[in-house]
Order: C-alpha cells, then sequence, then structure tokens
C-alpha cells in the first residue's frame, strides 16, 4: 500500500513518535545504569541505581505497548474496514499515557526516601517490585487506559462471526493486556505469594499476550508487505499462538524454582519451558516462507529489517538464551546473576522493540506520503542497533558466567571483595556498547520524525533497483534456500547447546568442588560469541538475499501500485 | 491442511484438541498453584515470624518503600548491583545489620557491631551479647568486620525512619527462614582453591582503645578522640566537615549555635555535645530525626572516652 485508506488510521502516528521519545529516554537511562555499574558512587544520593532502573523497566513496558497500539491503531481500520470508532477515547489515551510517564517520573525516585505511600494496605505512590515499579495510582490509570483500547478495539473490529485469526490474536491480545495486569495491583504479604503474582504479570504479559499480539501483527505486516496468503498466514498466527499457550502456560514454573514454591515445579517448569522455543522456531519459519512467496524487491527496507530482526532475536534472546536457562539444572546458576538480562535485553527489546519500530517504519512513510523515502538512515540505525545489542548481550553473558564461578562457586565477597572486579571487563564493555546502541537509536529517532521534512536522495532506493543493470547475484546475496535457512538456524541451535552446556558443566565436582573455571569459561567464551556472531551473519545473509531481488535475472520488475491488502 | 471431508477442514478437529489439551494443562498448573500455598507445606509466613517486637510484613512495605529490589535480589529476583539478600540474616545476623543499616555508606567497625550487641532489640531476639560468640554464629559478620570494617561501601545512606530498621531485620530474617529448595547453591569448593582471599584478609582493627587510660595532654587526646570516632564508626554518619551526611557535620561544630526541631537554640557547648552522646534524642538537630543514632551509656564508652572526643570535636574548628 503506499497510501492510507482510513483517515483514523492517521491516529498511529503520535503513539509511534511517542515511543521513539520513550525509547530515547529508556536508553539515556540505561545508560546511566551501565556507567553506576562501573562506578557505583555516580548519582549516589541524586539519582540512585535503583530509580535509575525502575525508569528504565517502566519505560521499556511503556514504549512497547506504545508501539503495539501504534500497530494496531494503524492495521485496525484495515482489518474492520471502517475507520476506528470512538477516536476522541484514542485521543485521551494518547494524553494519559503521556500523563501516566511524566507521574513516573516523579513517583519512582520517591524510593530514595521511602515513600511508597501507603493506604489502605496499599502502596500508592511507587511499590518497589521489579517490574511492576509504579504504585496504585499509575497502575489503575494504566489499568483504565487498557480498558479503553480492549473497548475501541472490540468495538471497531467486524462482528465475532466474521474475526479470522489475526482479529482474534489481535482481540485476545487487547483484552488479555488489561485481564493480566490485575495481578500486579494488590500488595501480598508473603514473598512467595507475591513472586508467585509478579511473574503472573511479567511473564502471561511477555509469553501470554505480547506474544500473541507479536505473532498477529507480524502476520499481518507480511501479509501488507508480500501480499503473503492470508489463509496461510492465519494457519501461522493459530498454530504460533497455540504453541505459545501451551508450552508457555506451564513454563511460567521457570521462575518458581527458588521462590519458595515446591520442588515439584522444577520438573514441570524444566519440561514445558523447554518446548517454549517451538512456536518460536514455527514463527521465524514462516517467516522465511512468508517473505519469500512472492519474488518482488523489498520496498521498504527497513520496515523488514526491523520485522527480521524482531523474529531472528527472538528466537536467539528467547528462544535460545532462554532455553539455556530454563531447566533447574542451569537455572540454579543462571538465576539472579548477569546471565539472565542477557536473554532479557535481547528478547525484549529484539522481540517486541523491533516489531514496534518496524511498523513505525512501515507506517510512517504511507501517513507521510513519501512512500519512496530515503532508506539509508534506516538501515544504518537498524545495524547498529543489532550488532550492539549483540553486544550487550555478550557482555551481559560474559561477566554472568564470570559472576556465577566467583560468587557461587567460590562464595567470594561482593564489594570491595572479589565479585565486581572479576567482571571488571565486562562490566566496562556495558557502556561501550550502551552508546553505539544510543547512537543508533539517535538515527532510527532522527529518521523517523523527520521523514518527509528531509531533502530526498536523488538516487532513491526504488530507482536504484530499476536503473541497476540485471546480473548474476554474488554468491552472498543469492537467494536463500529453505535448506540454506534451516542449516544457519541449526548453527545457532548447536552454539545454543554449547552454552547450555557451559552451565550445566558448573555442577560437575571438578568445577563446583576443584574450583576450575576451565570448562564452563571455554563453552561460554565458544557459546555466547559463536551465538552473536552467526546472528549477525544470517541477518546479513537473509537481507542481501532479499535485497538483490530486483536485480537478479528473470524477476518481474517491482508493482509500485500495489494496492492494500486487504483481510474483510 | 486443506484435505476437506464433508465439507468441514480437517484443519478444524485439530483445532478443537489442541484447545482441549490447553484446558487440561490449566487444570494442572491451577492444581499445582493451590498445592504450593496450602498450610501443610509448611512453608514459613510472614506472620509467624518477627525479631524482637518488629514484624517481618512491616519489614517487607519498608523494603518495597525504599525499592531494595532495585539493587540487590532478594529469593534471586531484582537487580544485580547489590548482592543477594536471600540469606542475609543468617549469613550476618542483626547486630551487623543494625550497626551497617544506619549508615550504610560505610561499612561498620567490630566496635560498632559490638556496640549493636548490647541493643535490647538484639538481645531478645539472640540472647547473645558476647562478640566472639556473636561471630560463631553469623561468621559473615566477622568476615565484613575484617575486611572492610570502616571502609567506605558504595551503598547510599538511607534516610530510614524510627522502627523502620528493626522491620527491615524481621523481614530479611524471614526470608531466610524461608525454604527454598536449596537456592543460592552451596558452596563446595575446597578452601585450598581459592587463593586469592587469603591475600586480603586484614587482621581485625584493635578494639581495645576503650581499656587505654586518657593521655593529659588535649592534643593526645584529641588524637584518642580522632581514633576513637573511627573506631566506633561515628564517621559513617559524621563528616568531619560542615556537610550532612547522614548526622550533622562536626567541622567548626564546636561553640556554635545549633537550631533544635523545637524551635530552641542552644550553644554546642562541652555539656551539649556530651549529652549528644549519652542520649541523642534529648536534643532533635533541626531538619534531623530521632532514634537514628544510638545512644552509648557509660558502659560502652567511659567518660574519660567522651571527653577525647569532645577534645577532638573542638580540635576539628570552632566558631568565633
Amino acid at each position: 500500500m503506499t497510501q492510507i485508506k482510513y483517515p483514523t488510521q492517521r491516529l498511529s502516528l503520535r503513539f509511534f513518535m511517542l515511543m521513539l521519545v520513550l525509547f530515547l529516554l529508556q536508553v539515556g537511562y540505561g545508560l546511566v545504569l551501565s556507567i553506576q555499574h562501573v562506578d557505583p558512587t555516580l548519582l549516589a544520593g541524586v539519582l540512585n541505581f535503583n530509580v535509575v532502573r525502575a525508569e528504565h523497566l517502566n519505560l521499556a513496558v511503556m514504549w512497547i505497548v506504545c508501539g503495539f497500539i501504534g500497530a494496531i491503531l494503524f492495521v485496525g481500520p484495515l482489518l474492520s474496514g471502517r475507520d476506528w470508532k470512538m477516536s476522541p477515547l484514542i485521543k485521551l489515551l494518547f494524553f494519559a499515557l503521556i500523563a501516566v510517564v511524566i507521574w513516573n517520573a516523579f513517583t519512582l525516585p520517591l524510593a530514595e526516601r521511602g515513600i511508597a505511600g501507603w493506604w489502605a494496605g496499599q502502596p500508592w505512590l511507587q511499590q518497589g517490585l521489579e517490574y511492576l515499579e509504579p504504585g496504585r495510582i499509575a497502575g489503575l490509570a494504566v489499568l483504565v487506559g487498557f480498558a479503553i483500547f480492549a473497548l475501541v478495539v472490540l468495538r471497531t473490529f467486524p462482528p465475532v462471526r466474521d474475526w479470522n485469526e489475526i482479529h482474534w490474536g489481535l482481540g485476545i491480545g487487547a483484552c488479555a493486556l488489561m485481564v493480566v495486569w490485575m495481578f500486579g495491583l494488590f500488595y501480598v504479604g508473603r514473598l512467595d505469594l507475591q513472586e508467585y503474582f509478579r511473574w503472573f504479570v511479567v511473564h502471561y504479559w511477555v509469553e501470554g499476550v505480547w506474544e500473541v499480539i507479536h505473532i498477529s501483527l507480524v502476520g499481518y505486516l507480511l501479509v501488507l508487505m508480500f501480499k503473503a496468503d492470508v489463509k496461510s498466514v492465519g494457519f501461522a498466527v493459530f498454530w504460533g499462538v497455540t504453541l505459545v499457550w501451551l508450552s508457555g502456560l506451564i513454563g511460567n514454573a521457570h521462575h518458581y524454582f527458588w521462590i519458595g514454591t515446591p520442588e515439584f515445579w522444577q520438573f514441570w517448569g524444566s519440561l514445558f519451558s523447554a518446548l517454549e522455543p517451538l512456536p518460536l522456531v514455527f514463527c521465524f519459519w514462516h517467516i522465511y516462507l512468508d517473505a519469500h512467496t512472492n519474488r518482488r524487491p523489498l520496498d521498504n527496507a527497513p520496515a523488514f529489517y526491523f520485522v527480521l530482526g524482531s523474529v531472528v532475536l527472538e528466537q536467539i534472546g528467547a528462544g535460545i538464551l532462554g532455553f539455556s536457562m530454563t531447566f533447574a539444572l542451569t537455572n540454579v546458576w543462571s538465576h539472579g546473576t548477569w546471565v539472565t538480562p542477557s536473554h532479557g535485553h535481547l528478547a525484549l527489546f529484539g522481540t517486541f522493540g523491533m516489531l514496534g519500530i518496524a511498523f513505525a517504519y512501515y507506517a510512517v512513510p504511507i501517513m507521510r506520503g513519501v512512500p519512496n523515502y530515503d532508506q539509508r538512515l534506516g538501515r544504518l540505525g537498524f545495524w547498529l542497533v543489532l550488532s550492539s545489542m549483540l553486544g550487550l548481550a555478550f557482555s551481559f553473558a560474559m561477566g554472568g558466567t564470570v559472576q556465577i564461578f566467583v560468587y557461587r562457586v567460590l562464595g567470594q565477597d561482593w564489594f570491595g571483595g572479589e565479585v565486581a572486579p572479576a567482571m571488571g571487563l565486562f562490566k566496562l564493555l556495558l557502556p561501550l556498547f550502551g552508546m553505539i546502541f544510543a547512537i543508533g537509536v539517535g538515527v532510527i529517532a532522527y529518521d523517523l520524525f523527520t521523514l518527509g521534512s528531509r531533502v530526498k536522495s536523488p538516487l532513491t532506493d526504488l530507482t536504484r533497483y530499476l536503473e541497476q543493470p540485471l546480473h548474476e547475484a554474488p554468491r552472498w546475496s543469492r537467494p536463500l534456500t529453505g535448506f540454506e535457512a534451516g542449516l544457519w538456524l541449526m548453527t545457532m541451535w548447536i552454539f545454543g547447546a554449547i552454552i547450555t552446556l557451559g552451565l550445566l558443566s558448573f555442577n560437575l565436582a571438578r568445577v563446583r568442588v576443584g574450583g576450575d573455571p576451565t570448562l564452563p569459561y571455554l563453552l561460554a567464551a565458544v557459546g555466547y560469541p559463536g551465538l552473536f556472531v552467526t546472528t549477525l551473519a544470517f541477518v546479513s545473509r537473509f537481507l542481501a538475499s532479499l535485497e538483490e531481488r530486483a536485480s537478479v535475472r528473470g524477476v518481474v520488475p517491482i508493482d509500485t501500485s500495489m494496492p492494500a491488502a486487504e483481510l474483510v | 491442511m486443506s484435505c476437506k471431508s464433508n465439507g468441514v477442514s480437517c484443519e478444524t478437529p485439530r483445532r478443537h484438541a489442541a484447545l482441549a489439551v490447553l484446558s487440561v494443562m490449566l487444570v494442572i498448573f491451577v492444581a499445582l498453584s493451590v498445592f504450593s500455598f496450602i498450610g501443610a507445606r509448611g512453608q514459613v509466613t510472614p506472620d509467624t515470624v518477627s525479631y524482637s517486637s518488629y514484624d517481618a510484613d512491616s519489614g517487607k512495605r519498608v523494603f518495597q518503600a525504599y525499592n531494595c529490589m532495585g539493587c540487590h535480589t532478594l529469593v534471586g529476583n531484582g537487580a544485580y548491583l547489590g548482592p543477594d539478600l536471600t540469606k542475609e540474616y543468617a549469613n550476618v545476623g542483626p547486630a551487623w545489620l543494625a550497626a551497617f543499616l544506619p549508615s550504610a555508606g560505610s561499612w561498620p567497625t567490630a566496635t560498632a557491631v559490638g556496640m549493636q550487641l548490647k541493643n535490647p532489640d538484639q538481645l531478645a531476639d539472640t540472647k547473645i551479647a558476647d562478640i566472639e560468640a556473636y561471630f560463631k554464629k553469623f561468621p559473615g559478620a566477622k568476615t565484613r568486620v575484617d575486611r572492610r570494617g570502616g571502609h567506605a561501601s558504595f551503598m547510599p545512606n538511607l534516610p530510614f525512619r524510627k522502627g523502620e530498621i528493626g522491620q527491615l531485620i524481621a523481614y530479611l530474617k524471614y526470608v531466610s527462614e524461608m525454604n527454598t529448595e536449596g537456592w543460592p547453591p552451596q558452596i563446595k569448593v575446597e578452601q585450598s582453591a581459592i587463593q586469592t582471599t587469603a591475600l586480603h584478609v586484614a587482621a581485625a582493627p584493635a578494639s581495645t582503645a576503650a581499656a587505654q587510660p586518657l593521655p593529659a595532654k588535649a592534643a593526645d587526646r584529641a588524637a584518642r578522640g580522632a581514633e576513637l570516632v573511627k573506631d566506633l564508626g561515628c564517621t559513617a554518619c559524621h563528616s568531619t566537615g560542615s556537610d550532612r551526611v547522614v548526622g550533622p557535620g562536626w567541622g567548626g561544630l564546636y561553640g556554635s549555635t545549633v537550631d533544635l526541631t523545637d524551635g530552641r537554640k542552644v550553644k554546642a557547648d562541652d555539656a551539649y555535645l556530651v549529652e549528644s552522646i549519652r542520649q541523642p534524642n534529648a536534643k532533635i538537630v533541626a531538619a534531623y530525626s530521632p532514634d537514628v543514632m544510638p545512644a552509648y551509656d557509660n558502659t560502652q564508652l567511659s567518660d574519660s572516652d567522651i571527653e577525647a572526643i569532645v577534645t577532638y570535636l573542638h580540635s576539628l574548628g570552632t566558631v568565633k
């Protein structure tokens, strides 16, 4: 599609812009955190680490939700065959979101003075729980916001009997966002029970709700970009979602190993969450198939770059790294160390963050009326954030491996002791990669803010494709076959297995009693860099093959007047 | 997926089967969850744990109010800037925590921990008044005192209110009593495998200060006072300049006029300074809270010790 079909699709633009602002803020807080890890006295007493971290996590949730709302607002009318109903409520939602963000910026720092705003047994200003830091006032405001959003989606969608899988995915997703949020809205005195319900929100949001929205949106974006068959995408969405729930429902048990809940969770958690990568492999495979259903050139490269990034980082961040630490015997070591944020950063930013950016890159040029925009900055931004996020994950994972050995095996002391100095090198890498990431985000935000108002480059991508003489594709850009994609995937999983064995090897008497770290260090030093380099190479290979399409012999040139793909 | 019989896609029964399996899993999950929290399991709950008169639930509220989880992990969940606190109470005990928390920016000395052994809450809870016995029961406290006592820590000073420290200790006690299925993993490494530790362990700082007689000369007295305030950990809260750390700074304090919370003004003379050490709650400086500083009676600090400290404070400068 080259222009919007329904005027209310434009409501999504402000959410995409807000998403970028919040993303920039979140990255700023992240940079401060990474420097505070190196020098904990930085801003101590002014902006303590816990406050910066609360903002970092809170904004992460906020901008990802903002991206989801933007994406759903853009596709909703196409899926419904009519404009959004109750658009004033959507505008209200936008300002409410800004208000909540500002409110949190004032209430979260109260933690430095120990003010939670206890009233009627509940913390109203901030509650000091990881991922759920805001207090009841913000929590209830967000609940109302989700309720409004679910209402608007359900009122605008066609009658339920006309729903296809994408409607179901987004409809359930919008409602479940609200329902799952409620589990974080009450104070629990028992630590085990509190953690039990806290993971309801965190795990079921990510694994049960966001994942559903993610699969539906990726599916529909492929329909829009590649005219993928709706039936085929619907099949992928249904089985993707079902697999997510089949594995993720009891898979939540991997959070219940050590919080004071019974030992039997170790069995259920290890068993079912080992299945959690299945839907991700499935989704990964489908993007390969669906992106290859037609062999037209890529007319919006950055949008596809980020969709691919989202699916690939989901595969390695959530799938492979998640798998490596999901067994009780590996989790006992990775739990509570830097190994976990390696998984968390790749999975959360990769899967959900990149999807929001992909949709922004798809929708913003259309809304600004510049479908033939200069795509170079978008490509640059993608490579910057992808490679530096892999670098961050590497620093966390390697630092975490050292941390496990020094802290949990040798039982050495924390600050002033051995743990922080032992992790020193990797602590230093963190702000370094963080800086590159921040530059990447700056490039993306600048590009999307100013897209359409900048002077177009004389040689845009589209003309470049059309003017390029036909030639044989070089080896690196030859069409990617299913067999080759399978080999890449297998290589990633082999490195994943090495990582898993590395964590497992901490159980060996040689390591645990003898104090010899050679094996876990070696396996980590092979596994993590191997996985991340393979990932970079695969993304580069996949994109090269797609970029080359237009100039390969025998391919029909681009049809710029592609009609909007619709589902209704 | 396009095979059809009787006009019904064979995809439909497959989908129904998948949803049925999902329902079975939901039932399993709910059953496991219910079983996890029934009383028969014997997991400790916060209402059954207290530290002296403080209950663990209030402590949990304090823990959340300061967002401790934003730097530390508890049962492994939280942030990774500071150490995990799951077994903190069992490791260092209430006296070390009571000595550390009010002035978290500095690690407590053996004397400061010893002072907390006389704290009635601590005595009521552990029944230990002897520092050697305490260190035996809570070996982590000894390691920390030996290695870092008196040095700066990376934790910021937090403005704890009356009772909050006792409540936090009660909460950490509850958490350390929880059965966490063997996490964090027990340390099994042979001590011979750790080469680094031995190099770092320094001898315990001498805590024999209280036994020495008071030197006659003022300069010697001030030197001894300086030694005492370091040993007692006073400088964890008081700066020798005029800036605020936890308590007021000492620089230029002697002889100055101090504003109190009740609006009165007093001169910081010898009598005022002695009273502020013996009974810190008697006169509270404006903008500071009571019950933060421990009281030092004459079993803890002799009159001559106090005189030495006051002489030292005098040496830090006066207001003309």
